[in-house]
């Protein structure tokens, strides 16, 4: 087994077990975290793709820059979500419809 | 191609105009401009749609100058052009009802509904699986703020929303990545004929579809959608179950029908089409059982996406292409129909001050036009003539029946129409109880619910123009 | 495609009705008389046109109306004479079920939804009709169904809606499987044009099962509307609806709907000659022998008088499967006249029914004694329908077991013989004691519950029982004229004579 290979498997690996996390936690900024590794395990299968010619892959690499990029603000995002969704719970608990 | 590219830039363009000019237009301004917009992007698209079909063949375009392979490559088939004209028209219908309803919306709504609009032109207009990849990501966080929009209470699905659309576009970027690894290609009609049924294929291929039919919420991946549906606005829900969700089964039929090999296609053709027959089943048995009236609707999209995903399995098994025909029919009847329906059970809901299905005694005394909307609408889902939804299907029927082998799909079928029939009838048939009549809470919006019938009514128009949309879809000169 | 005359005569006529019931719906509750405006306009032109196009199909012009629709089913309408017999019918049943509904509702709320429906159910029972292919005939089909249930749920209580979900499951189910048949037709041989002596002749040999299966599906899918035994559940049901619903529902829109599409696949899609060829007709000969026989025996449990009268309508509509089956030429005039004349003699069966429970509050049979004296005009049209469901002479309803009977016994099937005689035995069991109780009993001692219109010169409101008397007039009359060329009897030869090739 040669170093792509090694890093090939450990990015599945790394997909593979954040999923399992995704599925089995709760509490979301934790299940936010296991997303994030899943995107880490993506990014480091395309990189080592990108290593396997002598020069390294562009396309590969501008791949992973946009996954980036979107992985990035999609977490920003996702946190405010979270934290404006727990915010609303602690205040608002007993809040309800006029009718049912 | 310009027309289309114009039907692109149009909203997009818009929905950054609207962001940069901040808070400095009035919210009914910002309607305004979007709905003249939106007409802007239908007209392109329809002219759009009248090149492509006068082409006959697909019309290529690299975006910048670029070369093949390098470059952003556009692609408009009438296909395309007529979900372009379809996406401008679902736009402008629900536009028209968030601007003139009387509870109205907020003014982020319409920079959004742009960007989404702008999104999914992309996404049809796209030839290449990572180009598919980042408009499937714009749509889903586009999607999920809009969900947002509800208001603190929509928090947490929208949040359960964004992370396990994130964690579907992960599973098909990986797809991506180990196609390109494979094949070093992304473009969709050069990899076509280089795709074989090996173990790389079909990890790859495996791990897209998982995460296409996550985000499609296609059965058994469906269980996030009722309630982040459910807790959109209402001109929300209608835009994310008429068209978001068609997205990514767009690309799951391209994956498929062209880039995958035939022979792994034909071996995952029954089971998806199985899963579609689940799907219209357990999806129906859910509406059926549902309290709120906008989770009904919502479990009724679940069900609704069964036919689709039935017809592209059947596709994929007999390799018959023309069955495209009967899966985009559905999508777009579904659509219209989808859209008349959610508007209609809000309007009902803020009407009747209630969201329970039981609210809705006497619905036909006290909101009868929306009530009306909403059977109308429910019609074309079951599937009676002359509506789209009865079209779609006997597009799906004909093939199913000529062989005598074919027979048991249209268990399918029957079983669809059936179940979409209780759960339509459930709420029609409440409506008419007079005997415990719930009054109205609050003075209807008649602007409101004669905009919800609009869409119901185009969905039964759909017959009058049923043998010019087959003949489009079939690819031919029209 | 030219405009003239005779390519918008069919959509007129659907338009005649179609347009007052929508403008009804958004006629204003309380403009009682702008309601009845639109109602009677609407039930005068369509009689004006239906003249019209009877005049021209006698002296041979063709009226056909076609647009696109899907590859290879067109919707078409079309007049031939065996439309114009099911339209005539309807068209004057219409009218008299207005005026009688005007009285029956008098006061009573939702009045413009109620005959907004109305309209649209006639409009879809026209429509039926006028379909030119099985296509059309399914879309018409369909929307009678969406029709109605409004109808059969129009007063609301928990019993209604029962009844309506009922009504909605068998129907809807039965236009799925309808579908599937058309489909499965479809697929085989398109779908053109319905034609005297069918399409199909020359594939029966070749797909002989597939056509076997599609003709089942479909007389399933008719047989639900047309109330074939085990189909039949939803009828005495949906008797929970007004009484000019279920007048309507049993003499003209849904049963006949069914009964009428029968006839469309046996004679002008399947033809005769594939029909035998397939070895279909015996079936569907056991099939409405069985339910006569069945739902005549039901009829005589019932206690309540419109139960008794659906189960009857039950028995009597399969009287046209039943002539159909037979393929002969006298038995398949008495099947199609008897679309007509069991129209009739029921309605007139229901509008008395109807007057007997909103004058006097009478539902059960029991309580029916020396009714003849106090009502003796809706008695007695009650008697000249109960007498033609007999087969007495010269009623229509004579006409009609007299054709089946002969035309039996040309086909050489003896064995109709019984069941016909058998069924009229039971007609007369389950009619002649409510005749009796009528003019023969003595009235309660203690009065009626109810005794509305009492003292007054005319025994009920005259939009009541002027509806009944012309209806009843009108069987007679059918029966002693049964001679004339435009009476239905002369029109069913016209039709037949097509059909056969004579």
């Amino acid at each position: 087994m040669n170093a792509i290979e090694l890093y090939l498997t450990l990015g599945i690996a790394v997909f593979l077990l954040s999923l399992h996390g995704l599925m089995t936690l709760y509490d979301p900024i934790r299940r936010l975290i296991a997303v994030n590794l899943m995107g880490a395990g993506t990014f480091l299968v395309m990189v080592s793709l990108a290593r396997r010619s002598e020069v390294p892959d562009p396309v590969l690499h501008a791949l992973v820059v946009t996954g980036l990029v979107v992985a990035i603000s999609a977490t920003a995002f996702a946190l405010r979500l979270i934290i404006a969704g727990s915010k609303n719970d602690k205040t608002d608990s007993g809040g309800g419809n006029r009718k049912p | 191609m310009n027309f289309a590219l114009l039907s692109l830039a149009i909203p997009l363009f818009c929905g950054l105009l609207l962001l940069l000019s901040g808070r400095a237009l009035r919210t009914r301004t910002t309607g305004f401009i979007v709905i003249v917009s939106t007409v802007a992007s239908l007209v392109a698209a329809w002219f759009a749609l009248q090149e492509a079909a006068a082409a006959g063949a697909d019309i290529m375009l690299n975006l910048g100058g670029w070369e093949t392979g390098l470059a952003i490559r556009l692609r408009l088939s009438s296909l395309s052009a007529l979900l372009l004209v379809f996406t401008a028209l679902m736009h402008l219908l629900i536009g028209l009802y968030a601007g003139l309803s009387r509870d109205g919306i907020k003014r982020d709504y319409w920079a959004l509904s742009c960007f989404l609009h702008g999104s999914l032109a992309a996404l049809w207009l796209s030839a290449d699986l990572f180009n598919l990849y980042i408009t499937l990501e714009l749509l889903g966080l586009t999607a999920v703020a809009m969900v947002a929009l509800a208001g603190p209470k929509a928090y947490k699905p929208a949040a359960n929303y964004l992370i396990l659309s994130l964690a579907a576009s992960l599973f098909y970027l990986l797809g991506v990545a180990l196609l390109y690894g494979r094949y070093g290609e992304l473009d969709v009609l050069l990899l076509a004929p280089r795709t074989q049924a090996d173990v790389i294929t079909r990890l790859a291929l495996l791990l897209m579809t998982t995460g296409l039919m996550l985000k499609a919420a296609l059965w058994p991946l469906h269980l996030w959608l009722p309630p982040a549906h459910a807790s959109a606005p209402t001109a929300v829900s209608a835009l994310l179950s008429g068209l978001v969700v068609k997205g990514p089964l767009f690309i799951l039929w391209v994956l498929w029908s062209e880039v995958a090999p035939p022979t792994l296609a034909q071996q995952i053709g029954p089971v998806l089409a199985i899963a579609g027959m689940i799907a219209l089943t357990a999806g129906g048995l859910s509406a059926m059982r549902s309290p709120h009236i906008k989770t009904l609707v919502a479990y009724s999209t679940v069900a609704q996406l069964g036919y689709a995903l039935m017809a592209l399995g059947l596709l994929l098994t007999w390799q018959l292409p023309q069955m495209h025909i009967a899966l985009w029919l559905f999508v777009i009847a579904h659509g219209l129909a989808k859209a008349s329906l959610f508007l209609a059970a809000g309007e009902m809901q803020s009407s009747l001050g209630t969201k329970r299905v039981d609210g809705l005694r006497g619905a036909t005394q006290t909101v009868p036009v929306a009530m009306f909307a909403f059977a109308v609408a429910g019609g074309s889902l079951i599937g009676l003539p002359p509506s789209g939804g009865f079209l779609a299907k006997w597009v799906l029927l004909e093939p199913i029946l000529s062989e005598p082998g074919n027979w048991p799909w249209a268990m399918g079928v029957l079983l669809g129409t059936l179940v979409s029939a209780a759960y339509i009838f459930r709420i029609v048939a409440i409506s008419f109880d007079r005997a415990q009549i719930n009054p109205l809470d609050i003075n209807p919006d008649r602007v409101g619910h004669w905009l919800a019938l609009l869409p119901a009514l185009m969905v039964w128009g759909m017959a009058l123009s049923g043998e010019w949309l087959i003949r489009l879809l079939a690819g031919g000169p029209v | 495609m030219t405009l003239s005359w005779t390519t918008l005569l069919p959509v007129l006529i659907i338009l005649s009705s179609l347009i007052p019931g929508l403008l009804i719906f958004a006629t204003p509750e309380a403009a009682a008389r702008r309601r009845i405006i639109l109602n009677m306009t609407g039930v005068t032109v369509k009689l004006l046109l239906v003249a019209l196009m009877l005049a021209g199909v006698s002296r041979g012009f063709e009226f056909r109306f076609a647009i696109a629709f899907l590859p290879g089913a067109e919707l078409v309408l079309r007049g031939d004479a065996l439309a114009l017999q099911f339209i005539a019918l309807s068209s004057v049943l219409w009218l008299m079920t207005t005026i009688y509904a005007i009285g029956y509702l008098e006061n009573s709320p939702l009045r413009s939804r109620f005959f907004g429906y109305f309209s649209l159910c006639v409009s879809a029972t026209v429509g039926v009709a006028l379909a030119g292919n099985m296509i059309t005939f399914l879309l018409f089909y369909e929307l009678l169904t969406l029709a109605t249930f409004p109808l059969v749920v129009h007063r609301g209580t928990p019993e209604a809606l029962r009844a309506g979900r009922v009504y909605l499951a068998y129907t809807l189910g039965g236009g799925t499987v309808l579908l599937m048949g058309i489909a499965l037709l479809h697929s085989i041989a398109g779908t053109p044009d319905f034609v005297p002596g069918g399409y199909l002749t020359s594939l029966a040999d070749e797909h002989a099962l597939s056509l076997r299966i599609a003709f089942g599906l479909m007389i399933v899918g008719l047989g639900v509307k047309a109330a074939l035994v085990p189909l039949h559940g939803w009828l005495p049901q949906a008797m929970v609806a007004p009484a000019p619903v279920s007048a309507l529902l049993h003499a003209v829109a849904v049963v006949k709907a069914g009964a009428f599409g029968i006839i469309r696949v046996v004679y002008d899609v399947y033809g005769i000659e594939a029909t035998t060829l397939l070895s279909l007709t015996r079936p569907l000969a056991w099939l409405a022998a069985v339910t006569i026989i069945f739902a005549s025996v039901r009829a005589l449990q019932q206690q309540d008088i419109k139960r008794r009268l659906a189960y009857s309508t039950v028995s009597q509509v399969s009287y046209i499967t039943l002539g159909v089956s037979l393929v002969g030429p006298i038995a398949a005039v008495g099947a199609i006249v008897h679309l007509v004349h069991q129209g009739l003699m029921k309605i007139t069966l229901f509008f008395c029914a109807g007057n007997f429970a909103e004058t006097l509050g009478i539902h059960k049979i029991q309580e029916m004694d020396g009714l003849g004296r106090r009502m003796p005009w809706s008695m007695a049209a009650f008697t000249v329908g109960a007498l033609g469901m007999i087969g007495v002479p010269p009623i229509a309803g004579f006409i009609s077991k007299w054709y089946l009977a002969t035309g039996a016994l040309e086909v050489n099937q003896d064995w109709v013989l019984l069941v016909l005689a058998g069924s009229s035995l039971l007609n007369a069991a389950y009619f002649l004691p409510l005749l009796y109780r009528g003019w023969f009993r003595a009235p309660p001692a203690g009065g009626w519950h109810e005794n509305n219109f009492a003292g007054q010169r005319l025994e009920t409101h005259w939009m009541l029982l002027l509806p009944p008397l012309v209806t009843a007039l009108l069987s007679i009359l059918v029966g002693v004229f049964a001679g004339s060329i435009f009476s239905p009897l002369g029109w069913s030869q016209f039709i037949v004579n097509r059909e056969f090739g004579l």
